[in-house]
């Protein structure tokens, strides 16, 4: 069975929830703009803290953040290695054979993993503490100078929010047709490119007709319920600037501060 | 907009007068209808797959307009002689609520108050007022625990209640229905005409199209749909006495209609009336008359009860032994479980959604190994990734709703996908091909598209792609699932030749009446098995309250059996059908000497 955890939402009472969506992006792209301009212990350092705080205040399981980031943790492992074995500044440290361990590559290894790692850790803290309407909500918001020049900011937005909707239903469906004509000897991990290519249709064409019929059933659904794109659209969750926003605002604004005075 | 939302009292919610229309291609899924829905009326709509109750649901909440009549929708006039009205129609929409039969389809966000909010957010409502609905809805289909949960994680049941809150939040003058319950197991279905009721009984107006009869039995009045005309109109009592014409349109009679029917009592669509009726005249008699009853109680002749498949053949072709199994490190979704299926029998797999059914049978077919125990397929433990090749080879599994994984141009290439990945001569996959078609009774469709089929042969087209990989075993789950009666005696008709055939069958069945039909029931509950043996047994009395316990009944049949007994009749020797309980009653009352109607023999 296919899992998908990315997008998951995970209902909690906390500040970080509680957040204007799109503050929460804005503060959040900043950080991750931050956090990969780290280049030395003392900015990491801060980098660390500031997550670490953001994921205690979320009140979201440190476990559930892993859960959700784990099939990106093999990249991970990947890219440090890379540093590990390529990066040939600094001294020796040890020699495995022809290749050699430097200072600079063990350094560079830390650094690059422990950016890498926060940076996913904030992207999924995005995902958690946000559902996707809020989410939707706040592109269309931030989309909207778009909508003024012509442009369908809120049906982007609303595209978006279906697609986080039904990516779960269509891979359970997908691997419910995989098992299905694997049974009738449908071989998909076997012989050259051509072949492969030629025993994936039954799959997709059986998909395709299913995303059709839910595509019907979608659009019937919207028409049933009113939606006639984002004029005269009210929203049951308010977007206000008050306090928190301007508190967050600030706390990264301090973040960014003190990283280039680190530098 | 103010006209919309309070249409002045004389308009009925919907008037739709002389309306037909014309799909392309020619199909008249309308034909000259006249209908006329009060406020606060419970309408039923009846109808076999393609006789236009869906298209007049469309029609009713304003989603399709009419090729030619008229159509009034919550005091606006939509449309006349076929020429619609679209701001009128955008005007009437607001008023007009939907829920069809996938709750999937119908939400649209990944929280369940946003997706209830949705509608009145569209309405452009203010939010203190759209919290208030959302908060009211979720409550009217026992909902509120749930508002911050993700629709993905509710069950199928809770999906559907959620779909309808979020249409009542809309505060529709009118709630239309389509099949809302026809994708859901027997609690879901249950659950929403529970809050089908509190809605009659709070006055909204309701719509309700189905299949399931027995639906229909509240509803103030019923409409019979085929072939785009309203056929049969009237009172629940009134359309069900037509007995005979509902078999001809391919529905089916409630069971206490067809059994005081063909017991002549007084007609009924009342289970409860059917016993009063039998156990008062039987009680009365056998008071007078008691060495008379004492004669009934002799050893019973029990009619219908050769099991030959099961004591014929002693080989077990599936055996599982102690089997476990969990996905990843969650609780076991099958706990310690040990059965064989004889060669050639008939299995049938009972237990409530979650009970570790679908599970099973992903072991049987080899798709999963267990985590403990063994399960052996015609000799090949799966515990080997030989032994599951060989189990897939032998094994043929029909997935829920198979038609999904129809793909080809036509119903003989998406017939002949497995035969060919088999790498068999093409004479060969031509025979196989025939002959799996010729089974399930598709030789006539073979050049057509699979996707131009109705939805029973659809399901029989997957069927047959299954059946021409020649399986010895045929594992099914639920495979009448979502079909209507006729679709659902069409498959009942070719799992019995395949039986005959010498097939090893074993199908997840949410209805009891199917499971008391073969050799072998297996009944879980919270993964573990609660009870296994012959119909007879399974569904004994000294079994009735375990199965209670994990949310199984006992077939309709046997429970008019019981109910008699507990109204003084003798024992009446566990009728499992229809037939066994109209045979077993006609008996008593004969040696008992009852003068009633029933004891005459007649239309049987």
């Amino acid at each position: 069975m296919l899992r998908i955890t990315v997008g998951q939402y995970y209902a909690a009472p906390s500040p970080i929830h509680r957040l204007d969506a799109r503050v929460k992006l804005v503060c959040a792209l900043a950080a991750l703009v931050a956090i990969f301009c780290v280049s030395n212990a003392a900015q990491l350092g801060i980098a660390v803290a500031f997550v670490a705080a953001t994921l205690l205040l979320s009140r979201v399981p440190a476990g559930r953040v892993l859960a959700s980031v784990r099939p990106l943790l093999v990249f991970l492992a990947v890219l440090s290695l890379f540093n590990l074995f390529f990066v040939r500044t600094g001294d020796v440290v040890a020699t495995l054979g022809p290749v050699s361990i430097t200072s600079g590559g063990v350094a560079a290894a830390a650094l690059y993993t422990a950016r890498f790692a926060l940076a996913l850790v904030t992207g999924s803290l995005i995902m958690l503490t946000t559902t996707p309407t809020q989410l939707s909500d706040a592109f269309d918001r931030m989309l909207s100078p778009l909508s003024r020049v012509g442009l369908p900011g809120h049906e982007i937005a609303m595209v978006f929010s279906l697609m986080m909707r039904f990516v779960p239903t269509l891979a359970d469906e997908a691997s419910a047709i995989i098992d299905a004509q694997s049974l009738r000897g449908g071989a998909f991990d076997e012989g050259g490119p051509v072949q492969r290519v030629r025993s994936i249709v039954p799959v997709v064409v059986a998909l395709l007709a299913s995303g059709l019929r839910h595509a019907d059933g979608l659009s019937r659904a919207l028409d049933a319920r009113c939606y006639e794109g984002g004029e005269g659209r009210t929203h049951l969750h308010e977007q206000r600037l008050g306090r928190r926003e301007l508190v967050a605002g600030l706390l990264t604004a301090a973040l960014l501060v003190a990283l280039v005075l680190l530098a | 907009m103010a006209p919309a939302e309070h249409p002045p009292i004389e308009h009925p919610p919907v008037r739709l007068s002389h309306v037909t229309l014309v799909y392309d291609g020619g199909v008249r899924a309308l034909d000259d209808v006249s209908l006329e829905v009060a406020r606060g009326e419970r309408v039923c709509v009846l109808g076999a797959n393609g006789s236009g109750k869906s298209t007049l649901a469309s029609v009713i909440c304003g989603l399709l307009a009419p090729d030619e009549g008229a159509v009034e929708l919550a005091g606006e006039r939509v449309c006349a002689d076929g020429r619609p009205d679209l701001e009128a129609y955008r005007r009437a929409r607001r008023s007009l609520g939907l829920v069809f039969q996938n709750p999937d389809d119908q939400i649209v966000t990944s929280v369940v108050e946003d997706d209830v909010a949705f509608g009145p957010e569209n309405l452009g409502l203010p939010r203190e007022e759209i919290a208030a609905r959302v908060a009211r809805e979720l409550r009217r289909v026992a909902m509120e625990g749930y508002a911050g949960a993700d629709p993905a994680r509710l069950s199928g049941g809770q999906r559907q209640r959620v779909c309808i809150a979020g249409a009542l939040a809309m505060e529709p003058a009118v709630l239309v229905l389509d099949e809302p319950g026809s994708l859901l197991d027997v609690r879901g279905r249950a659950a929403i005409l529970r809050v089908m009721g509190r809605l009659a009984a709070a006055g909204t107006t309701l719509v309700h199209v189905t299949h399931f009869m027995e639906e229909a039995l509240e509803a103030d009045r019923v409409l019979v749909m085929d072939h785009g005309r309203i056929v049969l109109e009237g009172t629940p009592g009134e359309v069900f006495s037509h007995g005979p014409e509902l078999s001809g349109l391919g529905l089916e009679v409630p069971f206490a209609a067809r059994l005081s029917e063909r017991l002549g009592l007084p007609w009924t669509c009342d289970e409860q009336d059917v016993v009063r009726k039998l156990g008062t005249c039987f009680f009365s008699q056998a008071e007078r008359d008691r060495p008379a009853a004492a004669a009934a109680q002799m050893p019973t002749d029990r009619p219908g009860l050769s099991r030959s498949a099961c004591e014929k053949k002693h080989v077990p072709n599936l055996r599982v032994e102690h089997a476990s199994f969990s996905y990843g490190r969650g609780t076991r979704a099958l706990d310690d479980i040990s059965f064989e299926v004889p060669a050639g029998s008939s299995t049938a797999v009972i237990g409530q959604t979650g009970s570790g059914k679908s599970t099973l049978l992903r072991l049987l077919c080899g798709l999963e190994r267990p985590d403990e125990g063994r399960v052996v397929v015609d000799g090949h433990d799966t515990s080997s990734r030989r032994g599951r090749r060989a189990a897939k080879r032998s094994v043929g599994y029909v997935m829920q709703h198979p038609e999904r994984q129809l793909f080809a141009e036509t119903v003989e290439k998406d017939v002949a996908f497995g035969p060919q990945n088999l790498k068999l001569p093409a004479a060969e996959v031509e025979r196989r091909v025939s002959r799996a078609l010729e089974t399930v009774g598709l030789a006539d469709r073979r050049k057509d598209s699979p996707f131009t089929l109705s939805g029973g042969q659809r399901r029989l087209c997957a069927l047959a792609g299954i059946l021409a990989m020649g399986p010895r075993i045929l594992v099914l789950d639920e495979p009448a699932a979502g079909l209507d009666p006729r679709g659902r005696a069409m498959l009942r008709r070719v799992l019995a030749r395949l039986s005959k055939q010498g097939i090893t069958l074993v199908q997840v069945t949410h209805s009891m009446e199917d499971a008391a039909r073969a050799d072998r029931v297996v009944a879980l509950d919270q993964s573990r098995l609660v009870a296994i043996g012959t119909p007879r047994e399974v569904f004994s009395r000294g079994n009735e309250r375990r199965l209670r316990e994990g949310g199984l009944g006992i077939p309709r049949s046997l429970r008019v059996a019981r109910e008699l007994e507990d109204h003084g009749w003798p024992p009446l020797g566990d009728p499992l059908t229809t037939d066994e309980l109209v045979a077993v009653i006609r008996a008593r009352a004969e040696r008992a000497k009852v003068p009633v109607p029933f004891a005459r023999e007649g239309k049987c």
